[in-house]
C-alpha cells in the first residue's frame, strides 16, 4: 500500500511541467556529443528516407527484423530522452499491441502473432528511424539539412526558434499554473469521486492558464520582432549569399560514409538471410 | 565631430493624439558617454528608437524634422544600414536573443547581412563583452548578467559607432551591474564607441557618464556635463530623478548652512571626502534601529537539500543541508547575487517545490504532507514578474479570486477595501498586464495579501522600477507592516534593505554565509567582498569619513555629521 502510494506520487511528480521542459531541452540539445549528432544532417536525412519508407514495401520477417535491430542500435547511439522513448512505446502499443490482446480475447491463436509482428516491426522501424534523426540531431543542424534540400528558410528558422522559445514558454506556463495552485481551491481528492472532480479541475485550470500565457507571450514578442528586424532577418530571407554561407559549414566526412556503409552492409546481410530462410 | 545631429524632430505614434517627441534638436559628439534621464513615459525609449531607424522605418507614425546618424539621414536609409551605425540593447534583453547558442547569437546579425567574416566578428564581440570561453554554451546556461552581455555582444558584432542601452542594470545584482558598466567604459575609452544609456541609477551615471540629458514631456530640457547636471538637485527631483545620495546630502547641508554657499556639490564619494572633510562624526540616537518584537519560529528549514534536473550531466545542487529559522514578526531581507538560490528558498517555503531531503516546518508542521492550497492561508508569495500573477482578465477579479473560491466571508467588501488601500479602485476593470510598472507591482501586492497570510514573501519587489515608483512601493511596504506580521523580501536593492529590514540573510552559492542586523552585515567588509554587495552610497560615504559611522539613509548621515 505504501509502495503504491509512493509510486503514484512519484509519477505525478515526474510529470510536472518542469520535467517536460527538461525533457524537451534534453531531447534537443542534451545529446550533441553522440556519434549520431556529429553526422552530416543531409546524409542522415537520406538514411531516414530509406528506413522510413522501405519497410512498408517488404513483408519478409527476417529483413524487417534486421532493419529494426539497426534502428534500435542507432537510437541507443543517439541517447534519446526517456520521455520520447516512452511516447514511442505507448504509440506502438496503441497502433498494434492492442490488436493482439483483442484477437486473443475473441478466440484468436498463436497464428495471429506473425502477421501482427510484421506490422509492429514496420511501425517500430519507422518510428525509431524518425526518433534517431529528429531527436539525435540538434535543431540547428536539422534545419540546415532541410534547407540544403530546398526547404524554405522560414521553416528552418521556425524549427530552431521554436526550440529556443519553448523552454521560456514552458517556464512561463509553469509559473502561471503555480499561481493557480497557490490561490486556487481545488476539490478535496482523497476519495474516488473527489479524484474525478480533481482531474476535471486540473483540466479546467490548464485551459484557463492559456489566456494569460498567450497575452504574456504577445507582450514579450514585441521586442523579439523588433530585434529580428534590427538583426536583418528580413534581408537574409531574400539574400542567396546568406544561405550559401549558412550551408558552407556542412561537410560530408569519412564518418558519414562509414555510417552509410555499415547501414547498407547490415541491410545486405538481412536480405541475404531473408533469401536463405 | 558630431556623430548624431537631430533637428526639430517631432514624432507621434500612429493613432496617438499628441506627439511623444516634441521639437527635439540635439548634437552628440563622437566618443561621448551620454545618460538619458527623465520620468517614465517621457519618450526616452522612443527617442532612442529614432536613432537606429526603427522609427520611422519599422514603426509608422508622424515623423517631422531630420535625424542624422554618422552623417546618414535616417529617412533616406533603411534599418539594415542603420543597424551597422547604431546598436540597440533592449530593457527586456532576454527577448532580444533568438539563437540557442552563444556564438551563434552573437554572429547572427552579421550572417544575416552576409558578412563573410561573421564568425570572426561574433568571436571578437564576445571577447569585447567579456564572454570569451562561453562560445559553445547554450543561452539558458548563462546568468542574467551574462545574458545581458550577450545581447550587447549581438549589437557590438556589427561594429556600430554608437551603442544604445535601455536601462542596462535594472534587473542585475551590483556585481553584474559593475561588470556591464566596466565593459561599456572600455568600449567607450579604448574603442571610441559613442554610448547612450537610459539610466535611473545616478550613482552609476556619476561614475561612468560624461554628459547627462534630461527629457521632460517629450522635449529635451537640457544636456550638460555629468557633474553639473547632477548638481541640479531640485530640478532633477521634480522629474522624479534622484541624484546620488552624496549630492542630496550636500544639498541639504547647504540649505541648513552646514556647507558654505559657494561649495560645489559633490557627486561621487571621492569628491564627497573633500567637501565633507570639515565635518566630524558624533553618535546620534537617530541611527538606532527599532528592536523588532519577535515571537516563536514560524518557518524552520531543517537540513534541506534540493537539486534541479540539468539538461546534461549531473543534477545541479541548489541547497545542501540548509538550516534557517524565521520567527514571527521578523522583517527579513534575503540578499545574494543572481542565482544564489533566493527564489528557490521562497518557492520551498510556499510548497511549490518539495525538498529532496530534510524538512521544512511551517508553524511547527511539516510542509511535506501539506498541499500548496492548504498552505496559502498562512503564507503567500509575490513573484518577481507580476505578469505571471495575473490569471484573470481584470485586477479586481485577480484580487478576489483566492477569496472567492474559498468562500471567504464578505469577499466582495474585502476586495473593495484592498483596491482602495493600494489605490487601484479606478483601474479595477483593466487587465493587469496593461498597467504601468508601479501599478502592476501594487496590484501583485494586493493579490499576495488577499488571504491575510501571516507570512508574506516578496521576490524582487522593486526590480525594473524607476526610483519614484520604487519609493512608492517602499511606502506601501511600510504601510503594510500592520497587516502582515512576518515579511521576507529577496532583493538587490540595498537602499530598501537598509531602510526596511530588521534582519538580513545573505545567501551565497546555496549557503547562508551571514545572518544578522544591518550593522553586522554592512560592517563586515569580508562578507561584502565575497558576496559582492554594494552598500548604499551614503553608507560608504559615512565609512569613508569615519569608520565608526553607520549611516543608512541621508537623514541619518545629516544627523551624524556636524561641524566641529
Amino acid at each position: 500500500m505504501k509502495m503504491k502510494k509512493k509510486l503514484s506520487e512519484n509519477i505525478l511528480d515526474k510529470f510536472s511541467i518542469d520535467f517536460l521542459r527538461n525533457q524537451v531541452l534534453k531531447n534537443a540539445y542534451g545529446n550533441d556529443d553522440t556519434v549520431i549528432a556529429r553526422l552530416d544532417p543531409r546524409i542522415l536525412l537520406v538514411w531516414y528516407l530509406i528506413f522510413g519508407l522501405v519497410p512498408w514495401f517488404v513483408n519478409n520477417l527476417w529483413f524487417l527484423m534486421g532493419c529494426f535491430l539497426l534502428v534500435l542500435v542507432t537510437t541507443v547511439l543517439a541517447r534519446v530522452a526517456g520521455l520520447v522513448l516512452l511516447l514511442f512505446a505507448v504509440g506502438v502499443f496503441t497502433q498494434t499491441g492492442y490488436l493482439l490482446v483483442v484477437s486473443f480475447l475473441f478466440g484468436g491463436d498463436a497464428s495471429t502473432i506473425v502477421p501482427l509482428l510484421i506490422l509492429t516491426l514496420k511501425v517500430a522501424t519507422c518510428s525509431l528511424a524518425s526518433v534517431t534523426v529528429f531527436s539525435g540531431l540538434d535543431p540547428d543542424r536539422l534545419s540546415n539539412g532541410l534547407m540544403w534540400y530546398g526547404c524554405p528558410e522560414r521553416l528552418s528558422f521556425s524549427i530552431s526558434y521554436a526550440y529556443r522559445i519553448l523552454p521560456m514558454l514552458m517556464e512561463e506556463f509553469q509559473n502561471i499554473l503555480l499561481s493557480f495552485r497557490m490561490r486556487g481551491n481545488p476539490p478535496a481528492h482523497e476519495r474516488f469521486w473527489g479524484k474525478v472532480q480533481y482531474l476535471f479541475y486540473q483540466v479546467k485550470v490548464v485551459m484557463h492558464a492559456f489566456y494569460p500565457l498567450m497575452l504574456n507571450t504577445a507582450k514579450r514578442s514585441r521586442t523579439t520582432v523588433e530585434a529580428l528586424e534590427i538583426k536583418g532577418y528580413r534581408y537574409a530571407a531574400v539574400n542567396k549569399a546568406v544561405k550559401k554561407m549558412k550551408l558552407a559549414a556542412l561537410k560530408v566526412t569519412y564518418n558519414d560514409l562509414l555510417f552509410l556503409a555499415i547501414s547498407f552492409l547490415w541491410i545486405a546481410i538481412s536480405i541475404l538471410l531473408s533469401t536463405l530462410f | 565631430m558630431n556623430i548624431i545631429e537631430i533637428e526639430n524632430l517631432t514624432y507621434s505614434y500612429p493613432a496617438a493624439k499628441s506627439p511623444i517627441l516634441k521639437n527635439i534638436s540635439l548634437t552628440v559628439e563622437e566618443g561621448d558617454f551620454l545618460a538619458v534621464v527623465g520620468n517614465n513615459g517621457c519618450g526616452k525609449s522612443t527617442f532612442c528608437k529614432t536613432l537606429n531607424g526603427l522609427i520611422p522605418h519599422f514603426i509608422d507614425g508622424d515623423f517631422e524634422g531630420s535625424v542624422k546618424v554618422g552623417g546618414i539621414n535616417t529617412l533616406e536609409s533603411d534599418v539594415g544600414t542603420l543597424a551597422c551605425k547604431a546598436g540597440y540593447v533592449y530593457q527586456d534583453f532576454e527577448n532580444q536573443i533568438v539563437r540557442p547558442t552563444v556564438l551563434d547569437d552573437a554572429s547572427y546579425a552579421c550572417l544575416n547581412y552576409a558578412m563573410p567574416d561573421y564568425i570572426e566578428r561574433g568571436r571578437q564581440a564576445l571577447f569585447l563583452c567579456g564572454l570569451e570561453g562561453r562560445e559553445e554554451d547554450y543561452i539558458w546556461q548563462l546568468s542574467g548578467g551574462q545574458t545581458h552581455l550577450l545581447a550587447l555582444a549581438g549589437a557590438v558584432s556589427l561594429r556600430p559607432d554608437i551603442l544604445i542601452l535601455d536601462e542596462p542594470i535594472a534587473q542585475l545584482d551590483p556585481g553584474h551591474a559593475d561588470k556591464i558598466y566596466g565593459v561599456l567604459k572600455e568600449l567607450n575609452k579604448k574603442y571610441g564607441k559613442t554610448i547612450i544609456v537610459i539610466e535611473h541609477h545616478t550613482e552609476y551615471i556619476a561614475d561612468y557618464c560624461k554628459h547627462v540629458m534630461l527629457m521632460r514631456n517629450g522635449a529635451i530640457a537640457w544636456k550638460l556635463p555629468t557633474a553639473e547636471a547632477l548638481r541640479r538637485v531640485e530640478e532633477l527631483q521634480e522629474c522624479n530623478i534622484f541624484p546620488p545620495q552624496v549630492t542630496i546630502a550636500a544639498h541639504q547641508m547647504k540649505l541648513n548652512g552646514k556647507l558654505p554657499e559657494n561649495q560645489l556639490l559633490p557627486t561621487t564619494i571621492s569628491e564627497g571626502k573633500n567637501a565633507f572633510q570639515h565635518l566630524s562624526y558624533h553618535f546620534s540616537a537617530f541611527t538606532k534601529q527599532k528592536e523588532a518584537e519577535i515571537g516563536e519560529p514560524v518557518v524552520q528549514f531543517r537540513d534541506v537539500s534540493i537539486a534541479y534536473r540539468s539538461v546534461k550531466g549531473d543534477d545541479r545542487m541548489v541547497f545542501n543541508g540548509l538550516d534557517l529559522e524565521i520567527r514571527r514578526g521578523e522583517k527579513i531581507a534575503l540578499i545574494g547575487s543572481n542565482g544564489a538560490g533566493k527564489s528557490t528558498l521562497m518557492k520551498l517555503m510556499v510548497g511549490l517545490l518539495k525538498p529532496g531531503t530534510g524538512d521544512i516546518l511551517l508553524n511547527g508542521e511539516s510542509t511535506r504532507k501539506k498541499k500548496t492550497e492548504q498552505l496559502s492561508r498562512s503564507i503567500s508569495l509575490v513573484y518577481q514578474n507580476p505578469e505571471e500573477m495575473f490569471i484573470k482578465d481584470s485586477i479586481r477579479a485577480d484580487i478576489a479570486y483566492a477569496m472567492q473560491v474559498r468562500n471567504v466571508e464578505n469577499w466582495q467588501a474585502r476586495t473593495d477595501e484592498l483596491l482602495a488601500r493600494f489605490r487601484l479602485t479606478e483601474l479595477q476593470d483593466r487587465d493587469g498586464r496593461l498597467l504601468s510598472g508601479g501599478q502592476m507591482r501594487r496590484a501583485s501586492l494586493a493579490i499576495g495579501i488577499a488571504l491575510n497570510p501571516g507570512i508574506l514573501l516578496l521576490d524582487e519587489p522593486t526590480a525594473n522600477l524607476d526610483i519614484a515608483t520604487r519609493k512608492e512601493i517602499m511606502r506601501t511596504l511600510t504601510d503594510m507592516k500592520d497587516i502582515t506580521e512576518t515579511v521576507m523580501i529577496a532583493t538587490h536593492d540595498m537602499q530598501l534593505v537598509c531602510e526596511w529590514a530588521q534582519r538580513i540573510v545573505v545567501l551565497c552559492r546555496g549557503r547562508v554565509v551571514a545572518d544578522g542586523s544591518r550593522d553586522e552585515i554592512f560592517g563586515n567588509q569580508e562578507i561584502l567582498d565575497t558576496v559582492g554587495i554594494r552598500p548604499p552610497e551614503i553608507f560608504s560615504m559615512g565609512q569613508a569619513l569615519d569608520s565608526r559611522a553607520f549611516c543608512y539613509t541621508v537623514e541619518e548621515f545629516l544627523h551624524s555629521f556636524e561641524e566641529v
